[in-house]
Parts: C-alpha cells; sequence; structure tokens
C-alpha cells in the first residue's frame, strides 16, 4: 500500500495500479475514448492526460495505462493538462465531426479552434480500436485495424462482409461515438455488411442474440446454445431453487 | 509461380506453427507470387489459428507486402531526403510520364510496377532507383529512358 | 609478397558496376599465365563509404587507392600495379590542390576519420570468417567469456558507450537493469531496421563486418544471460541479410555459437527477421511487436523493454554501430573508449554526409567534432561552391540547422538542446536550392504515412500540420498558420504515445524556428526563394548568362526550351512544367527562377 496525491487529495494504492483505476476510486474524474474495463488498454485516444510531478520534475502521462510506482503528485486538470487536451479535442472534432460525444467533449473541456481545417466528412470514428480490440476478446476478430499513418481505419478483411462475424454487436455497443451502424428489425440484423437471423427468448420473446452469436457462446461454454433471455433464465433458475428446497 | 493450393502450403510448411513467423510466411509469398494471395492469408490463418483480419491487418501495415498482384518488372525509386533534395521528384515523375503509372500502381500489361520507398541506404548516389534488384544511381531522365528501353528489350534488369 | 587487391562490393559499388571490376580482375589475373595465387589473392569487401567514387579497388600491401574503376582499367591494374608495383595514376585520388594521392589515407575525406565501427570494413571479405578471425575477430568474446556478466557491464559502463540509434541511452546501464532481473528466457536484439531517410551506417557495418556485430551481440547476452536473440534488417537491405546470416551459420559451425559458445557451455542460437517495410519498427516496443509477428505499433513504455519486451520477457535491444563497438570496448578496455570523443558522448560516430556536398558517403569521426569541420574540411563544402543553407540531422526526428549554429560540436546532448538531434547520424547537407518548407512539408508527409495511426497526436496532428505545410508550399497560406503549427506541434511533443510522435514535429519547428523568413515570403509574397516550390516559382533564361550551349533543353523532360546553337535560349511557360530539371542542368548558372506567372524582361 502507498499514498500519492491527486489534486492536493492524499489517494491509497497499490504500487503498479493504473493511474486512472486510483483517480476514479476516489471520486476524481478523468475524461476518456479507448478505455473500458475488460478489454486490454491500449492508451491511444490521448484523451485521459495527467501531469505527473516526481522529484521536482513535470511530465505528462496518460493515466489509463500509466502504473503507479512512487510517490508521486499527479494534477488531472494543470493548465499543461488542458493545453495539451485542447489540442487533442479539435484534432478529434476535425476527424470525427458528426459524433455528439466528441462535441459534447469539446464543449465540456474546452477544445481549441479548429476552424482553420477541413474536417473530415460525415466521419464518426475516433480510431480508438476499441471495437477491434472488443471483437478479438469477446467475438471472433472479425474486425481488425487495416492499414496505418492518417489512413488508418477498422475494417473486415478485403472490405467484404465477413465469415468470422457472428453478429454480437459487441463493437458497436462498445463504441464510444456510436460509429457502427446496424440495422435491426424484428427479425433481422445487419452489421458489417451481413445479416443475420434473430433468435428470441422462448418465454417472453425479447430478442437474446443471433444464432450464431449463441451457437459461438455455446461452443466457448461447452453447453446447450440458450434460448431464454438472462432475465426469464434468472426466474427459471429461482423457480428450480425454490422447488428444490420447497420454499414454493 | 502460380497460386496454387499446393505452392501456397509448400511455403508455409517451411515454418514451425508459431505467431512469429506470420511475418516471414507472408514474405516469402510476396516474393514468390510477387503479392500475398488471398487464399495465402485465408490458409495462413487456418494454419497459425488466428483470425484473417489479424493477418490483413498485417498485410496493409507493412509496406514490403501487397494484396494485389505486382509487375513483372518492379521499380523501386527512392524517395529519401538525399534523393528528394537531388531530384527524386522529377525522377518519379518521369518514370510517371514514361509508364502512364503512378507509385503503387501497376502497368496494365503487368509489365511494370512503380514503388517509392524511403531510403535506399545509396544516398551518395542520389538519386537512386533499384529496377528488379539492380541498383541505378544518379539517375537523369535520360538514364532513365535508356534504363526502360534495356529492360523493355530484356537486356537490362532481370 | 603476395599481394591482396581489395575491391569494393557494397551496395553503392555493386550500384556502380563493381561487379563487373571483379570478374575483369581476375580475369586479368589468369591472363598473366601465372598461377592466379602467386599474383594476387582477390577480395571483394564491404562498403568504403565513398560511394559516389566507387567502384574502389585497393592493392595492399602497397596501399594503393583507385576510385571509379572500369572493367578495362583491371588489365593496366594488374600489370602495372599488382605484377610492377607502379600506380596507375589517372585512378588515383584527386585532391583539392590537384595532386592524385596514393594511399586512402591520403585522401582528404579519410585523412581525418577514426575508425572504430568501420575499423574493419573494406579490409575483409564479410563472407569469409577466417578474414574476421586473422584480424582479431571474436577474440573479445573470448574475453569476455572468461569475465562475470558484472565484469562486462562494469568495463561497458567505464566506456561511457551512449546507444547510437538515436536515443543516446547508455548501453551499460541497460544492460544492468537487464541482467538484474531474475526472469528467464531472456532476449537480445539487434536493431538494424535502420529507417531514418539519409542514413546508411548500419547497412554498412551489416554488409561490410557482419561478424563484429554478432560478437557485440553474443557479449550483450553473455552479460544479461540470454540464450536467443535477433537481428532485425529492413528490408530492403538484401544484402546485409545475406551477409548476417552466412556469419550466423558459419560462426555456428565453427562453434562460437550455438549449444556452447566457443566451448563455454553457454548457448546462444541467433536468427534474422526482416522487417516489414515500416519506419515505425525501428521504435524498440513496434519492433519487437513485429518479431513476435503482429501489427508493428508500438505501446506506452512506462514499463521498459528491458524489463518487458519480447513475449513480455526481459529484452536489451542494442542498435547495430553500437553492437559494433563492443569489441573494441572489451578488448581494449572501456576507459581507452571512454578516452576518445567528449565528456558525455565518448567514442566516435558514423555519420552518412550526404545532400549538397562535394565528398559525400559515410564518415567515422570522434564525438565533438563540428558540423563545420565535418561539411567543409571532410565533405569538401558545397557542390558549385553554392552557399550553405542548411543541414538536416536526425532525419524526421531531428532538425535543420541554421549556418550560425555551424561551430556546434555534435554530440548527444549539444544538438537536442537546439532542437535538433544527433540521431542516427544521417546528415543532409542543403543549399540555397533548397526550400526549408518544402523540406519541413516532406518530412511530415514521410511521417504522415510511416506513423502507425494507433495515437490520435501522431495521427490527427501529423495530418493538420501536413495539410497547412501543402497549403503554404502551395500559396494558400494564411496569417495564423505558424503559431497554428507551434501549437500543435508541441502538444504532439507532449502527448504521443512513442517517439515517433513526440519527435515528429522537430523538423517544422526548427525550420520555423531559423528559417522564419522563408516561411513568410511563402505566406504573404506568395513566393519561393529558393525556387522550389512549383506552384509559387517559374523558370527564365537569363539571356546574358546563356551561351547556347543547349544542356537545359537536352535536358527537359517536356520539350519547353527553345534556341538556336551557341544563341540564348527561352523557356515557354505554357509548356513549361516547372521541375527544375534546366536549372541543374546548367552550368552558367542562367536559368534563374522568378514567382509564379512573373516573365522574363
Amino acid at each position: 500500500m502507498m499514498e500519492i496525491q491527486i489534486n492536493g487529495k492524499t489517494c491509497a494504492c497499490e504500487p503498479g495500479e493504473f493511474l486512472l483505476k486510483i483517480a476514479r476510486r476516489n471520486g476524481i474524474y478523468i475524461p476518456t475514448l479507448c478505455h473500458h474495463e475488460g478489454v486490454a488498454e491500449q492508451g491511444c485516444c490521448r484523451l485521459c492526460l495527467a501531469e505527473v510531478v516526481e522529484r521536482g520534475k513535470s511530465r505528462i502521462v496518460v493515466s489509463c495505462v500509466y502504473p503507479v510506482e512512487k510517490p508521486i503528485e499527479v494534477y488531472t486538470d494543470s493548465e499543461r493538462v488542458r493545453e495539451n487536451r485542447a489540442v487533442v479535442l479539435m484534432l478529434l472534432r476535425e476527424r470525427a465531426p458528426e459524433s455528439e460525444e466528441i462535441a459534447r467533449l469539446c464543449e465540456e473541456y474546452g477544445a481549441m479552434d479548429g476552424s482553420r481545417f477541413k474536417a473530415l466528412d460525415g466521419e464518426k470514428c475516433v480510431m480508438c480500436g476499441l471495437c477491434a480490440r472488443a471483437c478479438q476478446s469477446l467475438g471472433t476478430g472479425a474486425i481488425a485495424t487495416v492499414g496505418r499513418g492518417t489512413g488508418k481505419k477498422v475494417s473486415t478483411p478485403y472490405d467484404e462482409p465477413s465469415k468470422d462475424c457472428v453478429g454480437c454487436l459487441s463493437c458497436a455497443r462498445i463504441c464510444p461515438t456510436g460509429a457502427i451502424p446496424y440495422r435491426q428489425d424484428g427479425e433481422n440484423r445487419e452489421i458489417w455488411g451481413r445479416s443475420f437471423r434473430l433468435v428470441h427468448c422462448a418465454d417472453c420473446g425479447e430478442v437474446i442474440g443471433t444464432a450464431e452469436e449463441l451457437a459461438l457462446a455455446a461452443k466457448k461454454s461447452g453447453r446447450e446454445p440458450d434460448t431464454l433471455c438472462a432475465s426469464c433464465r434468472q426466474k427459471q433458475m429461482a423457480d428450480v431453487l425454490a422447488h428444490t428446497y420447497g420454499l414454493e | 509461380m502460380e497460386v496454387t493450393e499446393k505452392n501456397v502450403r509448400e511455403i508455409i510448411g517451411g515454418y514451425a506453427r508459431d505467431q512469429r513467423y506470420a511475418l516471414a510466411i507472408m514474405q516469402d509469398m510476396q516474393r514468390t507470387f510477387q503479392y500475398v494471395p488471398r487464399e495465402g492469408l485465408e490458409l495462413l490463418a487456418e494454419h497459425l489459428g488466428c483470425p484473417v483480419s489479424a493477418l490483413y491487418s498485417m498485410a496493409t501495415f507493412y509496406r514490403a507486402l501487397s494484396l494485389v498482384p505486382k509487375g513483372v518488372h518492379i521499380i523501386r525509386c527512392c524517395d529519401g531526403t538525399a534523393c528528394h533534395i537531388r531530384g527524386a521528384s522529377t525522377l518519379i515523375e518521369g518514370i510517371e510520364r514514361e509508364l502512364g503509372i503512378g507509385p503503387g500502381e501497376t502497368t496494365p500489361d503487368g509489365q511494370f510496377s512503380l514503388e517509392t520507398v524511403n531510403c535506399l541506404g545509396s544516398c551518395a548516389l542520389a538519386p537512386v532507383m533499384v529496377l528488379d534488384d539492380v541498383y541505378y544511381g544518379k539517375v537523369t531522365l535520360e538514364r532513365l529512358k535508356e534504363i526502360l528501353s534495356e529492360v523493355r528489350e530484356g537486356g537490362g534488369g532481370k | 609478397m603476395r599481394k591482396t587487391v581489395l575491391i569494393c562490393c557494397g551496395t553503392g559499388c555493386r550500384a556502380n558496376g563493381s561487379l563487373a571490376v571483379v570478374d575483369a580482375v581476375r580475369d586479368a589475373i589468369r591472363e598473366t599465365g601465372a598461377p592466379a595465387d602467386a599474383v594476387a589473392q582477390v577480395k571483394t569487401t564491404g562498403c568504403n563509404g565513398f560511394c559516389e567514387n566507387g567502384p574502389i579497388v585497393k592493392v595492399m600491401p602497397d596501399d594503393i587507392t583507385y576510385y571509379k574503376v572500369k572493367p578495362k582499367d583491371a588489365k593496366e591494374i594488374i600489370e602495372k600495379t599488382v605484377v610492377a608495383g607502379e600506380p596507375v595514376l589517372r585512378l588515383l585520388y584527386k585532391n583539392e590542390a590537384g595532386e592524385r594521392v596514393r594511399s586512402q589515407e591520403e585522401n582528404p575525406f579519410y585523412a581525418q576519420q577514426k575508425k572504430i565501427a568501420l575499423s574493419a570494413i573494406g579490409k575483409i571479405d564479410p563472407e569469409n570468417i577466417d578474414d574476421y578471425l586473422e584480424i582479431g575477430g571474436y577474440e573479445a568474446l573470448k574475453k569476455a567469456l572468461a569475465m562475470t556478466p558484472d565484469e562486462i557491464i562494469t568495463e561497458v559502463e567505464k566506456s561511457g558507450l551512449r546507444g547510437r540509434g538515436g536515443a543516446g541511452f547508455p548501453t551499460g546501464r541497460k544492460w544492468r537493469t537487464a541482467a538484474g532481473y531474475d526472469n528467464y528466457p531472456k532476449y537480445v536484439v539487434c536493431n538494424g531496421d535502420e529507417g531514418d531517410p539519409g542514413a546508411f551506417m548500419d547497412r554498412s557495418v551489416l554488409e561490410g563486418d557482419p561478424h563484429a556485430v554478432i560478437e557485440g551481440l553474443a557479449i550483450a547476452a553473455l552479460a544479461i544471460g540470454a540464450e536467443e536473440g535477433f537481428f532485425y534488417i529492413r528490408d530492403e537491405y538484401d544484402l546485409a541479410v545475406k551477409h548476417i546470416r552466412k556469419a550466423i551459420e558459419d560462426a555456428r559451425e565453427r562453434g562460437i555459437l550455438g549449444d556452447s559458445v566457443m566451448g563455454s557451455g553457454h548457448k546462444l542460437n541467433l536468427s534474422v527477421v526482416r522487417g516489414g517495410g515500416a519506419f515505425i519498427c525501428g521504435e524498440s516496443t513496434a519492433l519487437m511487436a513485429s518479431i513476435e509477428g503482429k501489427v508493428g505499433e508500438p505501446r506506452a513504455k512506462y514499463i521498459r523493454s528491458v524489463q518487458r519486451g519480447l513475449w513480455n520477457q526481459p529484452t536489451v535491444l542494442n542498435n547495430v554501430e553500437t553492437l559494433a563497438n563492443i569489441p573494441y570496448i572489451i578488448s581494449n578496455g572501456g576507459e581507452a573508449f571512454a578516452g576518445i570523443g567528449t565528456k558525455g558522448s565518448s567514442g566516435t560516430k558514423v555519420f552518412a554526409l550526404v545532400g549538397k556536398v562535394k565528398r559525400t558517403g559515410l564518415v567515422e569521426v570522434p564525438m565533438g567534432t563540428t558540423l563545420r569541420h565535418l561539411i567543409y574540411d571532410i565533405g569538401g563544402g558545397i557542390i558549385g561552391d553554392r552557399p550553405f543553407k542548411a543541414v538536416q540531422t536526425g532525419g524526421p526526428s531531428g532538425g535543420c540547422i541554421p549556418e550560425s549554429m555551424l561551430d556546434l560540436e555534435v554530440d548527444f546532448d549539444t544538438l537536442s538542446s537546439y532542437g535538433a538531434m544527433m540521431g542516427s547520424g544521417g546528415m543532409i547537407v542543403m543549399d540555397d536550392r533548397s526550400c526549408m518548407v518544402e523540406v519541413a512539408r516532406y518530412y511530415t508527409q514521410f511521417l504522415c504515412e510511416e506513423s502507425c495511426g494507433k495515437c490520435t497526436p501522431c495521427r490527427e496532428g501529423l495530418r493538420r500540420m501536413l495539410e497547412i505545410l501543402t497549403d503554404i508550399c502551395e500559396g494558400r497560406g494564411r496569417e495564423g498558420d505558424l503559431e497554428l503549427l507551434e501549437r500543435i506541434g508541441h502538444a504532439l511533443q507532449d502527448s504521443s504515445l512513442c517517439s515517433l510522435g513526440k519527435s515528429a514535429p522537430n523538423p517544422v519547428l526548427t525550420t520555423i524556428k531559423y528559417f522564419r523568413s522563408e516561411y513568410e515570403a511563402h505566406i504573404r509574397e506568395k513566393r519561393c526563394p529558393a525556387g522550389v516550390c512549383r506552384k509559387l516559382t517559374s523558370y527564365g533564361i537569363d539571356k546574358t548568362k546563356c551561351v547556347g550551349c543547349d544542356l537545359c533543353a537536352k535536358g527537359c523532360p517536356a520539350g519547353a526550351i527553345s534556341g538556336g546553337k551557341k544563341e540564348p535560349h527561352e523557356i515557354d511557360p505554357n509548356i513549361c512544367i516547372t521541375c527544375g530539371s534546366c536549372r541543374e542542368a546548367c552550368r552558367f548558372d542562367a536559368v534563374v527562377t522568378l514567382g509564379k506567372g512573373a516573365s522574363m524582361k
């Protein structure tokens, strides 16, 4: 156990813990885009910047991947942090002018003026890569980053419908700017150029996923594919328990 | 060499089943077929047990790999700094005029591909181009015409 | 005494036809009728560094060096020099005084160099392990095997050796840290992904003295306790890959590498990984991702790769030139090395002196040599004695240094304090016909393509900086652009993920700092003073200077130049594509640049 100072507040932490986690636990909010619990950290959106002072030396770090090892002083809203964040936010806005979330962050944290530049046309994606990482860890690795440099994007191989995709929506749900489009009606879901048949809960009729998604989950867990939605399954489980213990 | 499952498997078979050989295997495909064919990516993914997207990601990231077939003759024109200030852009434009293709493109007859590279490490000879692995230094527009016609007639290059 | 004919077969000399010279020399020896071995031994060597004057042929022990040798000269070299001991005067180097000099050491290009990393190159056949053993090769490894890891590391620490790849991190400290982790396996990696355009010392060392780098890497492995090592070599460097592969194979056959290094019981296996053609893979964590078979994206380095590198294991990564210095340090002691160069930067550094300088090539000099000495004394000054404008050092991470700073000593720290950096040693000399705004635009475009695209500041920031710079070069610059470039540039330095992004603004920031008026001419007057930016430039011929030699017209790709023989020529602005070939071709300074739309009176 050790202690660090964040914005003057003493915070306890374990050596090696990430700064972002420590700050959030202590009620100090740092904005993020590419961070998500349960998906490996990349530290690429550069929004969660903080200024770290160690033995009189100050530097800018990225709090989501910065492991705290020493008793440091941290400032999450210093002038240097604000200036860097103002530039990063402007760059994100010109990159993804259609994103409401980015516009909101710009408003809240103060982006610099970017009217000199030609914003990307109709773009919402900020290339944080969360979708690809989520697909790798939760899904099937149907999408990944493609290319490099300023032309980098996320897509399926050859920009064609991927046979690996199970239509689970992990990518679309995790996207912080809602940049991955999908369509869904009562029977079908369309994403990444493919159409999937939806399976409904045998009890209440709620959508529980695509057939491919349920088959994959079943394969991973070694059980039969689900036929019930989460709440009906829970209800069923409760009924079984109640029956077992004679509580009916 | 023709892209067949047998030829692809032969390349893959030369390596142990380990992700660390992914780049080397794709480079071998590039050298053998002048590009990384789709069948190659799919068979390699199956071999390594990784998604095709991971390999596609690499193939689009590394400049040494190409997903479209290259021409019979590959011109690599250096646009490193030393070449750049000694007229590389003029040379590249000269090639564009002569062949009617830009960097990254291949002539419709499949004879020539033009690539620009960042530095060939031959800065003392700037501007430099490499045609079919033969280095040419201090290339002027006149010399360029000679080199291209030599290659067309089967004299230079390969 | 039996003679040796050393023929340079580095990439540069090969481009100049040295392989044909080798054949011709062999033929000429055969034609003498005497047994070949009795006449001379022919050896193909690595790069001598003076590539522009290749092919280079040396005859030993007469110590005669010939330049720009053609196959037809072979007979004369054999008959006159090898058999009779006489020099062929026309093939000797002509110095500034017009004298022909006999030995390599008398050539002003070589006379002022001090060679450690390059010491054996040009003297040995890199494909022959016996050549390396003959000059004392692998003696340092043998010595290191009798030392403890701590003793080896102490010697390297004493030498003060710092990483030659550009960052300048103390090598001894890196090894000490890696040795301290009790977490096996550990790895050693040689970074041969030389990516800075304008630098080719690593290529030259890998090609010309591969065993020295292997020996350096083997000593590193002993010091930290690694049993496996990798050479990560740029895909474009075919010959370097070939030579290193052969050298590893030969060393293994002789028992120098393998299950028991020189019979010591230490195990060491080395292998070659070819780079994929990505500048970012010169960055340590990206390089390691690439070796692991992944996309070459860097990761945050709060936990250093020396602790968690390849496959999350302790890994030491050293640059080619760094490793080539190791055998010298172990053999001669760290203090001998520390005695060369400056206090903070010991030893020598290899520079690639290129661009608009008279004598271009690779030079190795003690650290602390001034830019002026390098460019004027060794390099012989600017081509055509034109005015010097800037020297670009450190590649895309470095900066442009103006004339007022030519007396700065080049080492790790001096240039950095001026916003430039020594970097890996690329040194591109520019004259008044190089536009600093265009150079900044060039590097920014380079980096836009070479950025891995992972983090926001680098990917998006470079995109926006390029947008402004392109506008300025094409006459759409606005007031406030320079301030905007500086503001975004500073944010990149502070908030980018890896060293590529952090140093990416350097070419832009240094050119704004030292050549601001040139930017202002582009923005306010829509004029490119160097006559490079096409949209702001047109060409004309000064009739008072033109002698009608027709050289410009011959070289004009558009056929825009007309004029009778020995009569002043003229450029048709409607046909001219402003490529500048005529200006380069003219020997009388008659081609002049004008603002766009202007014409000759």
